[in-house]
């Protein structure tokens, strides 16, 4: 008995244990992250570019890493979320115009969620009519039934599933050498559908809504300023995660489908277009990450919208109220889902279209979020000792810059030849 | 002039020097707190330039006009202009303006959408802070689109009559751990719907003497005498001391002649000579009679403010009397039936004729027993009157049963909680 008390007392397990009890938002926030638009923004980078989009996973992953560490940083500094400092900092006008974009954007982003469910429920031969309901159904119970900490071990299992686009991944047996070399020395192409690509990659990885969710689910959970490098450990290490899972999705279909010349345009596609390729257990691997990833983004995604919203609004918010005392909030939530679902239904609905702009709609967000974020971790009175020092400012206002050059690229491609986008 | 001032209203406006050259724009405004309960503006900050901005403070006592536009009193080179934005005990935009509003359970409410301010004399007071609907609306500058909207197409929406506001006085900021700038309320937040919006009297009686007269004097006059009547006797004296005499004999003229006579009591006797003489004739007469009475006596209590008919008067005539003083008295429920010597026959209550004929002669419907107290009687006797025939008024007559006022039920609680709650002090 001594020797456990004596494990349990030395400094490395203790850190150990402290570490599991806060862990959580960020690696569930970095896999959400992943969720169906995510993949189907892969599958294509994959089947379309082969491996020669690899490269951006790398630079994308250390920017994710920065990014999401201000935003924990910003959260255990002054406790409040993203969508509070932007409020009281920049005031109601350009918070009042960021929020309706954003919801524009995340909406867009649900309606791709839940035609992923539709999707990858299809391929085990379920017909929409009946999975999405259900899906939209479970959506609300976790939410109004469960509490955070639940909620939260549910989200860590689901993120455990990830796993199984690795094997894909393997199964599909890549050559190896070629996939390094591509990832890191790239043959660079900046052609419309490729600077397109490029920027749905960005905006699916990195994307507005996760910097929200992230803040607050850190403030939520009460972490104090002496648990701060635990945080830092679960942000870093879900950074990582996710473009290591995003990496070997590119690296199934390019070693398939791209090699094959399937042209595809959808991750159900990808999946089906597996099962001659890699297998039946392939598909099967490739059509349950799907659904896994797209079941748990639509749980969090219209809740965390309709907080941070109601938040930056100044409206009541939280899902004990009653629908009289938070009216915006339930309507916000309600709405998303049932437009987000409703759509999924309608016969003949352009979803691939709306997944994929979901994708670039969030690339083109971005930077306006991270300046802000820039501009409040800045912000001596605000951050006290926690501001940004210098290397991590210029890193990211490199990265503000890229990402609105390539938007900028992208738009001047689509107005030079316009129709071509997809 | 409004009374009432919203800081969406005058945010950004353009503020210009005593030769009319423009200095900026104001961007926020720098309040002292002190001891009082509303802060008061000390600074206003202006602002120019987009790119290397500059703030520039200017005490608010050089601020000179603040309709249209700011003028203030300065010249254009005393302005100096620095890097960093002043700071103040409480700053509008920094401490209150899109802050959280915490109930006292310190869970999140709502937020500062807007700030309404109680002007007085060119300076500003913090009399509430806008947490609805309306004010988001305002400060996205959407105001009257939006309503323009709505009362075209919904003219009933509550949106376009509902005002969320919470007194500062319910307020106060405070750190809340790491959090900065929150808005605490000190009522519990189910409350919060109840609070009857912009109510002066009570916002008056935290203000200082100076700023109370000034508010006053801002108002229209028929404000004035509500107002008044509301505030408590030690606040009506101190208005009263810091009004000219003729202006003061002109408020007491107007005010229920109860409430002059309690006012007239408690300042000094030859200040009361001097507004009874400015007074109207008629009025100061009534007074005069009424403040020779004992203060607890029949006669000192009444009020001689009532309705009186004749007595071959009709149920008709005891309407039209009552339409004709909604406005006017304050006593329009009872009306008493007086011979041509003006001694009582009788009194009868809307209740009793609301639904005669109105052609039945109104003495039909008085109370079938003549219940009156006497000038001199003390107020055990009204109390016990009142109490056994359950009425809420009761008639004073003079030795030879002339009618000469009426006792409201209110005013004898008042004097007998007094009492009560003299004896209570006692006990402890």
């Amino acid at each position: 008995m001594q020797i456990i008390e004596r494990i349990k007392n030395t400094r490395m397990v203790r850190n150990f244990f402290i570490f599991l009890a806060i862990m959580g938002p960020g690696i569930i926030t970095a896999n959400v992250d992943n969720d169906a638009g995510g993949i189907a923004t892969y599958s294509l980078a994959g089947a379309h570019f082969g491996y020669t989009l690899l490269w951006s996973l790398v630079p994308i992953t250390l920017a994710l890493i920065i990014i999401q560490e201000m935003c924990a940083r910003m959260a255990v500094a002054t406790g409040k979320g993203l969508a509070d400092l932007i409020r009281e900092n920049f005031g109601v006008k350009i918070t009042f115009h960021l929020m309706w974009v954003l919801l524009v954007v995340n909406l867009l982003n649900v309606m791709a969620e839940f035609a992923g469910v539709a999707a990858s429920l299809e391929i085990f031969h379920v017909n929409k009519i009946v999975s999405v309901p259900f899906a939209a159904l479970f959506v609300w119970m976790i939410v109004v039934k469960g509490t955070y900490k639940s909620v939260e071990k549910i989200f860590l299992t689901a993120c455990l599933f990830y796993v199984t686009y690795v094997f894909s991944g393997f199964i599909a047996k890549p050559e190896w050498t070629e996939v390094f070399r591509q990832t890191i020395k790239p043959e660079i192409t900046f052609d419309f559908k490729y600077s397109v690509m490029l920027v749905g990659i960005i905006g699916t990885t990195i994307a507005p809504w996760m910097q929200f969710y992230l803040q607050s689910s850190i403030v939520d959970k009460g972490i104090s300023v002496e648990e701060y490098k635990h945080v830092r450990m679960d942000v870093v290490g879900g950074s990582i995660l996710a473009p290591v899972v995003a990496f070997f999705i590119v690296v199934a279909c390019a070693a398939t489908l791209f090699k094959a010349g399937v042209n595809i345009e959808s991750a159900k596609d990808a999946a089906m277009a597996l099962e001659p390729l890699a297998g039946k257990n392939a598909k099967w691997l490739f059509a349950f990450g799907l659904f896994n990833a797209s079941i748990f983004a639509a749980s969090v995604l219209p809740l965390s919208t309709a907080y941070c919203i109601c938040e930056g609004m100044g409206w009541n918010t939280g899902v004990d109220k009653r629908f009289e005392e938070a009216p915006q909030f339930f309507g916000l939530y309600t709405a998303l889902i049932v437009i987000g679902a409703g759509v999924v239904l309608i016969p003949n609905f352009p979803l691939l279209k709306i997944m994929y702009f979901s994708q670039v709609g969030n690339g083109i967000l971005l930077p306006f979020i991270l300046i802000f974020m820039l501009l409040l971790i800045n912000n001596k009175e605000l951050m006290g000792d926690f501001v940004n020092n210098r290397f991590l400012n210029i890193v990211t206002w490199l990265t503000v810059v890229l990402i609105i050059a390539l938007t900028l690229l992208m738009v001047a491609f689509s107005l030079s030849n316009p129709g071509q986008l997809i | 002039m409004d009374l009432f001032i919203f800081f969406s209203e005058i945010l950004g406006k353009k503020v210009i020097d005593q030769n009319d050259d423009l200095l900026g724009t104001l961007c926020d405004v720098g309040m002292n707190v002190g001891k009082d309960v509303y802060p008061k503006s000390s600074h206003l900050v202006i602002k120019k330039g987009f790119f290397g901005r500059r703030f520039a403070q200017i005490p608010w006592g050089k601020v000179c006009e603040l309709n249209k536009k700011f003028k203030v009193l300065v010249a254009k080179e005393e302005v100096k202009y620095q890097k960093e934005r002043p700071q103040y005990e409480l700053t509008v935009c920094r401490d209150v303006l899109d802050q959280q509003v915490v109930d006292t359970d310190d869970q999140k409410v709502v937020r500062v959408n807007d700030v309404n301010f109680l002007k007085v004399d060119n300076y500003l007071y913090m009399a509430h802070v806008d947490v609805g609907m309306r004010g988001l609306a305002r400060r996205l500058g959407w105001s009257e689109a939006i309503d323009a909207f709505l009362k075209t197409f919904f003219a009933r929406s509550t949106y376009l009559t509902r005002e969320d506001f919470i007194p500062w006085k319910n307020t106060q900021v405070l750190t809340l751990g790491r959090t900065k700038n929150v808005l605490r309320l000190n009522i519990a937040k189910e409350k919060l719907s109840q609070i009857p919006p912009a109510e002066l009297a009570e916002i008056m009686e935290d203000l200082d003497i100076f700023e109370k007269y000034s508010l006053f004097k801002s108002l229209e006059s028929s404000v004035q005498q509500r107002v008044f009547s509301d505030l408590a006797t030690p606040e009506q004296e101190e208005i009263i001391d810091q009004m000219s005499d003729e202006a003061a004999g002109k408020l007491l003229e107007s005010i229920p002649s109860d409430d002059a006579v309690d006012l007239l009591l408690n300042l000094p006797k030859e200040k009361t000579i001097v507004l009874m003489r400015l007074m109207g004739t008629k009025k100061s007469k009534k007074l005069r009679e009424l403040l020779d009475f004992e203060r607890d006596s029949a006669g000192g209590l009444m009020t001689t403010e009532y309705l009186y008919l004749p007595q071959n008067a009709l149920v008709k005539d005891a309407m039209k009397k009552i339409q004709e003083n909604v406005q006017s008295s304050a006593n329009i429920y009872h009306i008493y039936i007086v011979d041509e010597k003006h001694h009582l026959l009788g009194f009868t209550s809307l209740r009793n004729f609301i639904n005669e004929d109105s052609w039945t002669p109104i003495l039909d419907t008085c109370y079938p027993k003549n219940v009156f107290v006497h000038t001199d009687d003390g107020m055990e006797e009204i109390a016990l009157l009142l109490e056994k025939y359950k009425f809420s008024v009761i008639p004073v007559l003079d030795e030879n049963d002339v009618l000469k006022g009426v006792i409201t039920i209110d005013d004898v609680l008042e004097e007998l909680i007094s009492i009560a709650w003299g004896k209570y002090k006692e006990k402890l």
